[in-house]
């Protein structure tokens, strides 16, 4: 099942192409804009919550102080690859359907396609954090386990967005729920807070924001780039390959639930 | 039903094949819906096809025929994959390309070229493939430069041109096309059918929809009815036509069972002396029963009820066809077919026959002019007398308003 992914590729990256292509093609900016909102995001949000309201930041890895901007900024790449992928399935498998209703091909290439485009824009944004650390000549071999979490919250990303468009699809609702529901989870992934700062506050918070899977990548995130200490080769591994089994699963539910897609869009 | 031609195998094996909907008067399509209200009440189901066993052979040709709402589109989509059969199967061999709608996939914002790219790869072509036909596709679509600009400043002419280039260069082992053929200028339209005969010859077999009987009976060499879902007969295409064509007469005639090409004096006042007056014009067959409709090359009559005044000699009776779009398309009389009726008095009807009816399908309005024996004196004249359509059993349309009687031969 898998394979069809394979044998459909030049279909996903057509698909790929066509948004890539097509992305920011009527501004004059471009794929500036890629860069520019996230970074005004991180000036905004850095200058309220570390001047108005004094969170402090970790200590660096390097020994050499602490950098609030550098920290949300690590965070705001992950979460930004899972809040992404997340809302794009859904968007994109809708606009889908006038097509998926004249010609038959696989419902989860265009959404496919459009995540890739979207890790595209990660990937601009992982550039901006890594000249921050040079910067901040914040450098470790541990960066190089950046990439086993980020492919896991890809791949745990597109799982859950597979499943959740592909319900969309029969649920409208299910869209703006989800954005209420990413606007909670925000504030329940350690993001704009060291995790630390949970700790010895109310149980109940403290538990669901460390039982939500998406603080575990970007906690992940937090140790490989800013606090440049390994996690444990299982802690990775487990990050990877629960990705790559929510995506498998994830995939497996929308190929079954979307072959009447035809009729549902 | 179907014939198989010998040594070919077929392209597409529809076994009892069957697509039930369900109707979208009460579907709870929000959560809050159906947590407020609980599941759906058990849905209206309805049966877009049903039980329909065809056999499309290789490298043929395919009609399908039926009003709008038969179920031909639905039985397309399914051969196409984009619907899935409730029950029944449908195996195809090789790769099915379903042209449902022209340029569907564009971009708007990308250019021709990149389209053809984006539009193979969704038709599942491999690149490669795409590289190899792109040329061809722009020669054949005729934009030229325009190839190289978006889309959406295009015609919609240029769209459906690219979108059609698109579909019939993507080499697919089964065309499926739904009431598409009529796209672009004559000119694109004729290398659009030279086109799809090349694609026969080259052993690809076509599947099509259409309204165009003319248009089909000259391109298929099978065409299947469908009516209600239902496959009604299936075969050689002139027997098919004729068929539909006589159903749909019969349900016309049915359901407008008044409607008869019948119609009576109204007193208005008529140029003429009025010592004869035409007091009613009927479309009537050849037993002098009224008739919706005449058929082209079956005979039929026009039935005038006269009534005269005094007595008139010889009197003179001119019959104009007139065709809808305007021109005249003949008058006959009696004179001119040296008939006489003698001295004429009191209520008469005059029948007119018209042999093998020479009329082409159309409305036809009748003009009735009566002169006295010499032609000179106006009696009556009743424009608009009535009016009736001519209908085609064979599904032929023709060009112009008559076929003539023609034998070719060739020495």
């Amino acid at each position: 099942m898998l394979t069809d992914l394979y044998t459909r590729r030049a279909l996903i990256f057509a698909f790929a192409n066509r948004d890539f292509a097509t992305r920011y093609r009527s501004s004059i900016l471009g794929w500036s804009w890629s860069l520019i909102q996230p970074l005004a995001t991180l000036i905004i949000f850095a200058a309220v919550f570390s001047l108005v309201f004094r969170i402090k930041a970790p200590e660096l890895g390097n020994g050499e102080g602490t950098s609030y901007a550098a920290f949300l900024f690590t965070g705001l790449v992950t979460w930004n690859l899972f809040s992404g992928l997340l809302t794009l399935s859904m968007t994109q498998l809708k606009s889908s359907g006038e097509l998926l209703k004249k010609v038959q091909f696989p419902a989860w290439a265009p959404v496919l396609g459009a995540s890739l485009v979207q890790m595209i824009q990660v990937l601009l944004e992982l550039g901006v954090l890594v000249i921050m650390f040079l910067f901040l000549r914040n450098i470790s071999w541990t960066w190089t386990l950046a990439l086993p979490i980020l492919v896991g919250m890809a791949l745990f990303a597109q799982g859950v967005g597979l499943v959740l468009s592909i319900i969309n699809a029969r649920f409208g609702d299910v869209m703006y729920i989800v954005a209420v529901v990413l606007g909670a989870l925000y504030f329940l992934t350690p993001v704009l807070y060291p995790i630390t700062m949970v700790d010895g506050q109310n149980e109940l918070l403290s538990w669901v924001v460390k039982l939500n899977p998406v603080s575990w990548y970007v906690e992940g995130m937090h140790d490989a780039m800013y606090s440049l200490v390994a996690p444990p080769a299982l802690v990775v591994i487990g990050l990877l390959v629960g990705g790559f089994l929510t995506f498998w699963a994830g995939f497996a539910i929308f190929n079954r639930w979307s072959e009447d897609i035809g009729e549902m869009l | 039903m179907t014939i198989q031609p010998v040594g070919t195998g077929l392209a597409v094996d529809i076994q009892q094949v069957g697509k039930r909907f369900k109707r979208h008067t009460d579907r709870r399509n929000s959560i809050k819906e159906r947590l407020v209200r609980g599941r759906a009440r058990k849905p209206e189901d309805f049966w877009a096809v049903r039980d329909v066993t065809l056999q499309i052979p290789k490298g043929s040709v395919y009609g399908l025929i039926g009003h709008n709402g038969s179920g031909k589109s639905t039985l397309l989509k399914m051969i196409g994959g984009i619907y899935r059969p409730t029950e029944g199967s449908i195996t195809t061999d090789g790769r099915v390309a379903a042209l449902i709608e022209l340029g569907a996939g564009f971009h708007p914002d990308m250019t021709g070229r990149e389209n053809i790219n984006l539009n193979g790869s969704i038709l599942g072509l491999p690149r490669k493939d795409i590289q190899a036909v792109t040329e061809e596709i722009v020669e054949f679509s005729g934009l030229g430069d325009f190839i190289n600009d978006p889309v959406k400043h295009y015609s919609s002419g240029m769209y459906v041109r690219l979108g059609f280039s698109v579909a019939v260069h993507m080499k697919p082992d089964v065309l499926v096309v739904d009431e598409v053929l009529a796209v672009g200028d004559e000119e694109f339209q004729r290398k659009c059918f030279d086109h799809l005969y090349a694609l026969r010859r080259s052993g690809r077999t076509i599947i099509v929809v259409s309204h165009g009987l003319g248009q089909l009976e000259a391109l298929c060499d099978e065409i299947a009815w469908l009516e209600h879902g239902e496959l009604q007969t299936a075969g050689a295409p002139t027997g098919t036509i004729a068929a539909y064509l006589k159903r749909v007469n019969s349900d016309e005639a049915a359901r407008n069972p008044q409607i008869e090409a019948v119609r009576d004096d109204d007193g208005d006042p008529r140029a003429g002396d009025q010592s004869i007056r035409v007091r009613s014009a009927r479309i009537v067959d050849l037993e002098g029963q009224p008739i919706g409709h005449a058929e082209t090359g079956t005979t039929f009559q026009i039935s005038l009820q006269i009534t005269a005044r005094e007595p008139v000699l010889g009197p003179n009776v001119r019959i104009a066809l007139q065709h809808e779009s305007g021109p005249l398309v003949t008058m006959v009389s009696n004179h001119r077919v040296e008939t006489d009726f003698g001295i004429v008095e009191g209520d008469h009807t005059i029948d007119v026959a018209l042999v093998d009816n020479p009329l082409l399908p159309g409305r036809y309005r009748v003009h009735v002019d009566v002169f006295d024996f010499s032609g000179s004196k106006l009696l009556d004249s009743w424009n608009d007398a009535v009016e009736f359509p001519v209908r085609s059993q064979s599904g032929e349309i023709g060009q112009g308003f008559v076929q003539l009687p023609v034998e070719f031969r060739l020495s």
